[in-house]
């Protein structure tokens, strides 16, 4: 249990990458009326940022 | 409405009171020399203290109820902010700084209440202290068991580079010391909270396993409440009520009460040198009442919107015992 929390909180930032930075984006680019690009979905860029970033978090141990 | 009056008699404000001890008088100690690092000699110190200790009293307890009344109703306020934005019924840029204000101020009621100064230990009322601390410090995701217990280490060990557990906020100057607010709370940094976890999973005591349970448990349900309300179409609502303001809040709390009045933090350990008297930009309210906190660390007891006071009643003795009253 302990193991599992600590790998979990491991990955924290890519799961707030996606479950957090991703809808934030897509809803911010909804309420400012900006289309995403190449004809994807608002919640589609949202992932594509959201997750690449999280990731780079947990493996750089720093948001920028 | 007025609590439990803290215990006058609580003086010392450090488990280990090297400084303090000074003052105590023993049949064996050597009658020469008498003079300390201050340049006053034994005697004078020891009348210092105690009239410096007369004063101080004046200062302690009185009442505490605005500290309950700001804590529990910015907390339902707060609280409510959530139901009302998904219902769309609320000014969401109003709630933000509203948010922010109580983000910040929470750490304030929360830090009466680390010392027990709104009702004493034992006493009737003092299920109200430990409520105050509890909710206070929801809005920026730190329990109250981890922050009492890691204020309290502060306390004992102020200003030691491994044992004061706020030691890692020093920075040269106050640029860098709003950047280290934000970096310290970098994932892989061992600052912050995540500094606290280890000096909590380091001592290893009942009291610390608590305080890491709570943080845990708090920290999911921080999570939680953040994806829940991001994925049902909430996300702006979500980041404008919790998760900016606990960002912004963490970083004036740590600027204003961390960094502002310790620096500069390396030797300077001793009871009236680990923090200082200094003249804030913004203004005592504004800065918390942190201008006094050397008050604070002396007398734990005296709250928060009564230090200022205490200082200008205490300020000629603090100043024969050296300590640099320029600014205020």
């Amino acid at each position: 249990m302990e193991l599992a929390l600590k790998k979990l909180f491991y990955i924290m930032p890519f799961l707030f990458g996606i479950g957090f930075i991703a809808p934030l984006i897509a809803q911010t680019m909804a309420y400012w009326d900006i289309a995403a690009p190449f004809g994807m979905s608002r919640i589609a860029f949202g992932l594509l940022i959201g997750a690449p970033w999280g990731l780079y978090a947990v493996l750089r141990g720093r948001w920028l | 409405m007025t609590l439990d009056k803290p215990a006058g008699d609580t003086i010392p404000s450090t488990r280990d009171s090297a400084q303090g001890g000074a003052f105590a008088f023993s049949p064996g100690d050597a009658a020469i020399p008498l003079t300390g690092p201050d340049g006053l000699d034994k005697h004078v110190r020891r009348d210092l203290r105690k009239q410096e200790i007369a004063v101080a009293r004046q200062f302690m307890g009185g009442g505490m109820w605005p500290y309950v009344v700001a804590a529990w109703g910015c907390f339902a306020i707060w609280l409510s902010f959530f139901p009302l934005a998904i219902m769309g019924w609320l000014n969401l840029p109003l709630a933000f700084v509203l948010s922010c204000i109580f983000a910040t101020g929470g750490y304030v009621t929360s830090h009466e209440a680390m010392h027990s100064n709104i009702a004493r230990p034992g006493s009737r009322n003092y299920w109200i202290n430990e409520w105050v601390g509890k909710v206070s410090t929801i809005p920026i995701v730190f329990p109250f068991s981890m922050a009492r217990l890691m204020h309290l280490e502060h306390h004992y060990h102020c200003n030691h580079p491994e044992k004061d557990p706020d030691y890692t906020d020093e920075a040269p100057n106050s640029l860098m010391a709003w950047y280290k607010t934000w970096y310290n709370r970098q994932p892989g940094v061992d600052g912050s909270i995540h500094h606290y976890k280890r000096i909590l999973a380091k001592m290893g005591t009942p009291e610390a396993k608590t305080a890491l349970r709570d943080t845990l448990k708090l920290q999911l349900l921080f999570m939680a409440v953040l994806f829940t309300m991001a994925w049902s179409g909430y996300a702006i609502e979500a980041a404008l009520l919790w998760w900016l303001p606990r960002h912004i809040g963490l970083s004036y709390i740590r600027f204003y009460l961390s960094w502002a009045p310790h620096h500069p933090r390396e030797g300077r350990t001793g009871r009236y040198e680990n923090a200082k008297i200094f003249k804030s930009r913004l203004g005592h309210v504004m800065s918390m009442g942190m201008e006094t906190h050397l008050i604070h660390h002396l007398y734990p007891n005296i709250p928060n919107h009564r230090t200022k006071q205490a200082y200008f009643a205490l300020k000629p003795i603090l100043a024969q015992r050296g300590v640099d009253v320029s600014s205020l």
